[in-house]
């Protein structure tokens, strides 16, 4: 219980820097996504079988926020935590390659789905602009903040798991 | 009598008193400074060897407190600086508010056609291909969906979705965005684009009709989504190509969306959805 209180107080305050400040921070027009980055590293840590339960909550808060719909974000959030198991059974020795290769996963996935989405509802997209403009900016920013997020969650985990983080 | 005047005494003290006053004449007059500075100045610096030394002695033995009181008396100052430059920064932030109220309230006076709420900007959008913004204005302050919002400057975008304290605005540079406009000078109407990059251009202009560059663009009222005569951008350029019936052209919005802080929502005005109505 404490750990899901400590992880969703976390995310919110990730939200609100998201909002706030890093959706400003922008190389060409593509902005970092540090609740993704957050989530990432939060699914790496957390050990707990329920943490399916934050990562719907998470995902329902983000989706209401954002003006995607909400699938969206539940899918990329849901693959995370499912690779996120898997690295955690596979990649034990090493969660910073882990923390990197989910985070460039996720984002090149999500980056997808933004755009399938915009495909979808009809608009006039120029695909060049989109990847050039703000996909890869977005990756590049994204996999720089990747390991400053990883390493502040896991001080935080380490109030949130008392009995031990990964390394 | 002139005997006794000028004893050997009295002329011993007149020639002194002459020889005292013919040297003062002299120094006064200038004449002895080359004689003045070339015995004085081993005097002065004998002094400030001196003075060097006993100062050097002094610090010596008093410079231990003294860099201890200076240290305190540094810390404090330093926290008075600190304290006044938060000061500073707060009062520079409200100034910058109220400058920005001000303008708005300007505005809104200006225009008193329109019924407005202020509010401010407190967080954008999470995806970068998605350019939205969220105010701190809601449902409960009599907004609803699709109101227009604007600035002193023009045209931002309209109310996309909203809870009882906060709103989320479509920008008119968002790529799902379009806005019916009218060309000051040429006088035809077109329709001006978002895209996912955050630029805006201009299409559905006639391929016959001769733009200016820096002509105005301004709503149009079409579509029933915005008041008319709204100022939305500039035309920067313009290009038409061969068998085509419109030609486009990029313009720049008269809003900084990237320093957006305080906007005004219209409330008087009931956007129509015509959606519907669209095949």
């Amino acid at each position: 219980m404490w750990s899901y209180l400590i992880g969703f107080a976390a995310f919110l305050l990730t939200t609100m820097l998201q909002m706030s400040i890093f959706s400003q921070w922008k190389i060409l027009s593509g902005s970092a996504d540090i609740i993704l980055l957050f989530i990432v590293a939060w699914c790496l840590h957390d050990r707990n079988k329920r943490l399916w339960l934050l990562v719907l909550i998470m995902a329902a808060f983000a989706g209401t926020i954002s003006a995607l719909p909400a699938y969206i974000p539940l899918i990329v959030y849901f693959i995370v935590y499912r690779v996120s198991r898997l690295f955690q059974a596979r990649l034990m020795q090493s969660p910073l390659l882990g923390m990197l290769v989910l985070t460039f996963g996720a984002s090149l996935l999500q980056i997808v789905l933004n755009i399938a989405y915009l495909f979808v509802i009809r608009v006039d997209l120029n695909f060049t602009d989109a990847l050039v403009e703000v996909a890869f900016p977005s990756i590049l920013l994204n996999m720089l903040l990747a390991i400053p997020v990883y390493v502040v969650v896991r001080e935080i985990a380490l109030y949130a798991f008392p009995k031990g983080v990964e390394a | 009598m002139i005997t006794k005047l000028f004893t050997p005494k009295n002329l011993r003290n007149l020639i002194i008193i002459m020889v005292v006053v013919g040297v003062l004449v002299l120094a006064f007059s200038g004449y002895l400074t080359p004689v003045f500075s070339f015995s004085v100045s081993p005097l002065i610096s004998a002094q400030s060897w001196l003075s060097q030394r006993y100062l050097a002695f002094s610090d010596f033995f008093n410079s231990p407190r003294d860099m201890a009181t200076l240290r305190v008396e540094n810390a404090k100052l330093q926290n008075e600086v600190a304290l006044l430059q938060s000061e500073i920064v707060a009062l520079q932030e409200n100034l910058a508010q109220s400058d920005i109220l001000y303008t708005l309230l300007d505005f809104a006076r200006t225009n008193p056609e329109h019924e407005y709420v202020a509010a401010t900007v407190v967080g954008r959008e999470i995806s970068p291909y998605l350019q939205y913004i969220i105010i701190d204005k809601g449902s409960n302050d009599g907004l609803r969906h699709g109101m227009p919002v604007v600035t002193q400057q023009g045209l931002v975008g309209r109310i996309d979705a909203l809870i009882s304290d906060a709103a989320r605005i479509q920008l008119i540079t968002d790529a799902n965005s379009t806005v019916n406009v009218k060309l000051q000078t040429a006088g035809v109407e077109g329709l001006v684009r978002g895209s996912v990059t955050g630029e805006i251009t201009l299409d559905m202009v006639p391929v016959d009709t001769e733009v200016q560059i820096g002509d105005i663009l301004m709503t149009s009222g079409l579509g029933g989504t915005y008041p008319p005569n709204i100022f939305v951008g500039q035309v920067l350029t313009m290009q038409s190509k061969q068998n085509v019936l419109f030609q486009t052209g990029s313009v720049q919005p008269v809003v900084d969306f990237s320093n957006l802080s305080a906007v005004l929502v219209i409330t008087n005005f009931d956007s129509v959805d015509i959606s519907p109505l669209v095949p």
